[in-house]
């Protein structure tokens, strides 16, 4: 293309507007916000349209798997350079981001309708985005950092947004505690514990690029796989491993990967909107996206001889042990929000576990394909259950699900579309984007070749069965049943239950449209991407594919070619999931309270999720409260006895001593003074004289 | 031969050619009370004095450290350095007691001394002659006497002024007798002569000579208030004038350490004497009993005559590694610079709140950041540049000086203690600085402002530009330290 602006080609100044754009609207938010308060949020959503369609420009590029890099010098002394890269997977990303952002932009536009402080809201939520984009462009580690802890910035100021700390917006059951540890969080609260509890992992991801930096001089994606003596030296002092599972550090801390996923559900005090965008386009995505980008790098050294069959192994076990940790506990949660938050999280685990599963299979492309189709197929249905979810909330005014209930008749539009995105979720057989790309996952994880192929293979699978029962669980509690106590309270007290306002229901309905209609062709989206995927892998890393030919499948028509194990599982997981739900949730034959109630195995079990495996309680046990108990222990006995006592006053007490002897020998009389004179002249000829 | 323009000789010409006038000048006006008058005339010429010093710098017609000469004074960097350090302070008295003096009587008389012990101590700098030194000496001594007696109605004044006496007898004798020693030994009393006597002495007489030595080092360390020959100085310090105990802090405490700097430490390293550790123990005792007993002063010119104590201390730090490193005397020049805008601008503070408010105990001085918010603020800043709290100039040359005994550490082990000694030290004295800045500035709301005195204001002005502006910027006085600090070197030996 020939279109120049200021010496750059056209895609290159696409590339740099993509997250300058959210950015420099963040920057004049507050200026507008003093002009008018109602056009901020023209302002907000003009913005992300621009920045989405900067990504959209990109898009044919991404298409002939070309790619664009441009940088400038940034720190002279150091030779690091800032710069953009667009290849495939950041054009595909930044393109994920920046139309869901808008979406749920224009959703805020109705869900933050008269707050007062929305200037700051905009703020925060463009200066998300923009970080966000920052780190899908970047080309090197440390400009991804800055964006990566802008995020993190910005998912604490907007987790706490409504830091006034009222009861309706905390998140839990008031009062409730597991092993002694309160289970109701403060919005502050909670946005305290997503910052500090994601820097852990943060610090981890500076300490892995310090090290590569050390040996490789360089932060820079392309200069990493340019080469790969840096390389050879790490894995010479066995340093290579460890460097990259300590940034695997910062993903796990950002995608609420266990052991660093306790966060992601007291994230729900955020508004919705803002649940919305840290699920579906932001926040978490970046661990995925960190994973996606250095993934490729290190599969590329196996090439030249270094092995790292370690990180992927970890990688795909954290993914794989989160999605079934996080959804069993979505299986129980009364908080239509919290079980969502579940859900992402284990999805996310999904998507690891399909990029683990890749660098340790022979065809890395699949993995690879499958954990990133995953992503975009999940950032549409969930942005669209969350910001359904937003709307309910609005209209019902409970966060709990047991307060709903019914409300098919009511809001027949969020009906509809909640069922189209969470058949999405479920992953409900052939019209479904969710379908499509978990199918794609577990015959990844299926025909990878690896020795822990078959386990990962299971947990993939329960975990399908699992997510299916918990949507329909969610699905059944809100719209099926009788009306609830609380609703019906309050259409005595004459409020009206209707459906949202359009400005809330056009995003999320045309986001769980777009889960059905990619869905029906998304065997050839997936095989879109997969091309896509497969050029750039050649191209920019040399990893080879071998061309499959398709062998004889016992699979009929439009399925030839897909594995009939891994789909035949996947149908009969959903099968199950959906089953189950119906009997308890929809049809509600059986009462789920009874039955949990029933038997000692049933309530043990229920207890466990719910209580969240205890880890919760036992992150605070270790990391807050003994601190704390210590803290005290070293005040009470190190600080007060031996620093304040010992020598805060025995010090004072000793000069004061001591000056009080020295006054002593100031006489006054002249006598003494003299003879002290001439006893120090003595002194000084005898030290000579030694 | 000494040129007629020579540095020293003119400064003694206009100073004891003022200094001689200005008591002629009122016998001949028959009036006692015109105090501006005769200020002016002693300031014009302490200033006129200063701008030939800096003029002689400035025409490069000073030599380098020379130390040595064949005639009884040198013009060298090092004497004009003091020569500038004495100045000042004798320009802040000046202009200090010009508020002080309306009170009293004989102004003429006043200035003149001051004058005339300027030229002593000035001279004292200058002096390569042990004769011309001990002229020196009495002429700065002699007229300070009488200056710390000059309220004659006043009991503690009296005291003051009879225990300096006292001591001062005594030193002079010492000095004399530490001469008559070093004459007899080298048949010479020229510093250098009587150093290369010392080299060749024969060793049976080495006794006699180290006999010397230590009469110079308690002779001298009266004037700089080593422990143990202090005892005098609290007691001199509160009863004197406040702006003649600035003098006295400031300025001949200087001359002490400049002869020691020329006749000591030199004469040392000739007779192969380890001074260091008698320097070192001298040093930490001197620092730590001086801000010890500072600790628990209620009087505000005792406790500020402990610190003058205390920072002899540290400036003999440099003095006791001189040999092991070449940023000792550095350290101790800068610092004696230093602690003369310090010191001079602190006291010349207490003259302004003594003749203002009438009250030295510490606990009258509760609000003075609000009653006299100028010269409140130049103490503070004084005290913190003493106490060597960045970015003020005091910090530097403590800084030096610490770093000049790490310096020494390889080759003297117990060099880096004096360094410890000293930061401890630091620590230890902002104690009582910070008590009092407490008391200054939190405590005493309700005080209303009044009126200060200009010329203490002018001083308060001029000294924390200075402690400021070369704390920020300390480049040129560390450059003109290093062209006045003498270097050790046996090869210069005559």
């Amino acid at each position: 293309m020939a279109i120049e602006v200021l010496g750059m080609s056209f895609e290159v100044t696409s590339a740099w507007l993509i997250w300058m754009l959210p950015f420099a609207a963040a920057l004049i938010m507050p200026g507008i916000g003093k002009l008018s308060k109602k056009s901020t949020g023209y302002v907000a959503v003009g913005f992300a349209l621009m920045s989405a369609l900067s990504a959209a420009s990109l898009i044919p590029l991404a298409l002939e798997a070309g790619e664009v890099h441009s940088q400038i010098m940034w720190i002279e002394a150091l030779g690091i350079k800032a710069g953009v890269l667009a290849d495939p997977l950041s054009i595909i990303m930044a393109n994920v981001v920046g139309w869901i952002s808008f979406l749920i932009m224009i959703y805020s536009t109705g869900y933050m309708k008269g707050d007062k402080d929305i200037t700051r809201f905009w703020f925060w939520m463009l200066f998300f985005i923009g970080s966000m984009q920052l780190i899908v462009l970047s080309d090197n580690l440390l400009q991804v950092f800055f964006g990566w802890e802008g995020v993190g910035l910005a998912s604490y100021a907007l987790i706490s947004f409504w830091y006034r700390d009222k009861k309706k917006d905390h998140v839990g059951v008031e009062g409730r505690t597991v092993l002694g540890m309160l289970d109701y969080y403060s919005p502050t609260h909670a946005g305290m514990k997503a910052f500090i509890m994601t820097k852990v992992g943060d610090v981890m991801m500076i300490a892995g690029m310090l090290l590569i930096f050390l040996f490789a001089g360089t932060f820079g994606f392309k200069e990493l796989m340019g080469d790969t003596d840096w390389a050879t030296a790490m894995a010479a002092q066995g340093l290579l491993v460890p460097a990259f599972v300590l940034l695997f550090g910062g993903a796990m801390g950002k995608s609420a990967q266990f052991p660093l996923n306790e966060w992601l559900l007291e994230a729900m005090t955020g508004p919705t909107a803002v649940s919305a965008l840290i699920h579906a386009a932001t926040m978490v995505k970046a661990g995925v996206f960190l994973v996606a980008r250095i993934g490729p790098i290190v599969f590329a050294l196996s090439a030249a001889g270094i092995m790292a069959d370690q990180f992927f192994e970890i990688i795909a076990w954290v993914g794989a042990i989160t999605a079934l940790l996080l959804a069993t506990q979505g299986m129980v949660n009364p908080e239509i929000k919290k079980v969502l938050a579940y859900s992402t999280g284990s999805q996310i685990g999904y998507m690891m576990m399909a990029l683990g599963i890749a660098g340790l299979s022979h065809q890395y492309v699949d993995g690879y394909t499958a954990g990133f189709f995953h992503l975009i197929s999940h950032a549409m249905f969930k942005a669209s259950l969350f910001m359904a979810a937003g709307a309910l909330l609005h209209i019902v005014g409970s966060r709990f699900m047991t307060d709903m209930g019914g409300l098919r008749k009511h809001m027949k539009k969020t009906y509809a579309f909640m069922w189209a995105a969470g058949l999405g979720l479920m992953g409900a057989p052939f019209i479904t984007t969710g379908f499509w790309s978990k199918d794609a996952i577990f015959a990844a994880v299926y025909e990878s070749g690896n020795e822990w192929a078959l386990p990962l293979f299971l947990i993939a699978i329960l975990t399908a069965v699992i997510t299916a029962f918990y949507t329909t669980r969610m699905l059944g509690m809100v719209f099926f049943g009788k009306k609830s106590k609380h609703i019906e309270k309050m259409e005595e007290e004459g409020h009206h239950i209707h459906e949202a306002s359009a400005s809330m229901w056009i995003p999320y309905g045309i986001l769980a449209v777009l889960t059905i209609g990619i869905g029906i062709i998304g065997l050839s989206a997936e095989e879109g991407i997969h091309h896509v995927f497969t050029e750039y892998l050649e191209n920019s890393f040399g990893i080879h594919s071998a061309h499959v030919t398709a062998e004889a499948s016992i699979l009929p028509g439009f399925l030839q070619g897909l594995n009939p194990i891994a789909l035949g599982s996947s149908l009969v997981a959903f099968a199950t999931g959906i089953g189950l739900g119906y009997i308890f949730y929809i049809g509600r034959w059986v009462d789920p309270v009874k039955f949990v109630n029933s038997n000692i195995f049933f309530y043990s079990i229920h207890k466990l999720f719910l209580n969240r495996w205890y880890l919760n309680a036992m992150v605070y046990w270790c990391f807050v409260t003994t601190p704390l108990w210590l803290a005290r222990g070293v005040s009470r006995y190190f600080e007060k006895t031996v620093i304040d006592y010992g020598m805060n006053d025995g010090v004072q007490k000793a000069v004061s001593w001591s000056a009080k002897v020295i006054q002593g020998t100031q006489t006054g009389v002249s006598q003494s003074y003299l003879f002290v004179f001439g006893a120090g002249l003595l002194f000084v000829v005898l030290i000579l004289l030694i | 031969m000494l040129e007629i323009t020579s540095t020293p000789l003119v400064i003694m010409a206009i100073l004891g050619t003022v200094g001689i006038l200005l008591p002629i000048i009122s016998i001949a006006r028959k009036e006692q009370g015109s105090n501006s008058f005769y200020a002016i005339i002693a300031f014009s010429a302490l200033i006129v004095s200063m701008g030939y010093v800096g003029y002689q710098f400035i025409e490069d017609n000073v030599s380098a450290s020379a130390l040595f000469s064949e005639d009884v004074v040198v013009d060298d960097a090092f004497g004009g350095f003091f020569a500038i350090a004495m100045l000042i302070v004798a320009l802040f008295t000046t202009v200090g007691s010009f508020n002080y003096m309306r009170k009293h009587n004989s102004p003429a008389v006043y200035y003149s001394l001051i004058l005339l012990a300027t030229i002593g101590m000035v001279l004292v700098a200058y002096s390569t002659d042990l004769v011309m030194l001990f002229v020196a000496w009495e002429l700065m001594s002699i007229p300070t006497y009488i200056l710390v007696g000059f309220m004659k109605k006043n009991p503690s004044s009296n005291e003051a002024a009879l225990k300096y006496f006292l001591f001062g007898a005594l030193s002079s004798a010492i000095i004399v007798y530490g001469i008559s020693l070093s004459y007899g030994l080298t048949g010479s009393t020229n510093i250098g002569e009587v150093i290369q006597g010392y080299s060749v002495l024969d060793p049976s007489l080495l006794p006699l000579a180290l006999l010397s030595v230590g009469l110079f080092i308690a002779g001298f360390g009266f004037k700089m208030g080593l422990i143990p020959f202090h005892q005098w100085l609290p007691d001199t310090y509160e009863g004197a004038p406040a702006p003649i105990t600035a003098l006295l802090a400031a300025a001949t405490k200087k001359a002490g350490f400049a002869a020691t700097i020329r006749i000591v430490i030199l004469g040392m390293v000739v007779l192969h004497l380890d001074w260091s550790l008698a320097l070192g123990i001298i040093a930490v005792m001197t620092m730590t009993i001086g801000n010890v007993a500072a600790i628990m002063q209620k009087n505000i010119s005792r406790m500020l005559a402990y610190s003058s104590i205390a920072h002899a201390g540290y400036i003999l730090i440099g003095l006791a590694v001189a040999s092991h490193s070449s940023l000792g005397l550095q350290g101790s020049l800068y610092q004696i610079m230093n602690h003369a805008v310090m010191k001079g601008a602190a006291f010349i503070a207490i003259a302004g709140i003594v003749t203002t408010l009438a009250v030295t105990h510490i606990d009258k001085l509760k609000g003075l950041g609000r009653r006299m918010p100028i010269t409140a603020l130049g103490l503070v800043i004084a005290l913190f540049a003493l106490a060597g709290i960045p970015p003020l100039s005091g910090f530097w040359s403590k800084l030096m000086l610490f770093g000049s005994a790490l310096d020494a550490g390889s080759a003297l082990w117990w060099a880096p203690w004096l360094a410890i000694a000293g930061v401890l030290n630091s620590a230890l004295s902002l104690a009582y600085y910070g008590w009092l800045t407490r008391k200054m500035y939190f405590e005493g709301e309700d005080q209303k402002r009044v009126v200060e005195p200009k010329s203490i204001m002018a001083v308060m002005i001029f000294s924390t530009i200075f402690l400021v502006g070369f704390g920020v910027y300390p480049e040129p006085l560390i450059k003109f330290v290093e062209f006045a600090t003498p270097v050790i070197d046996l090869g210069i030996m005559p």
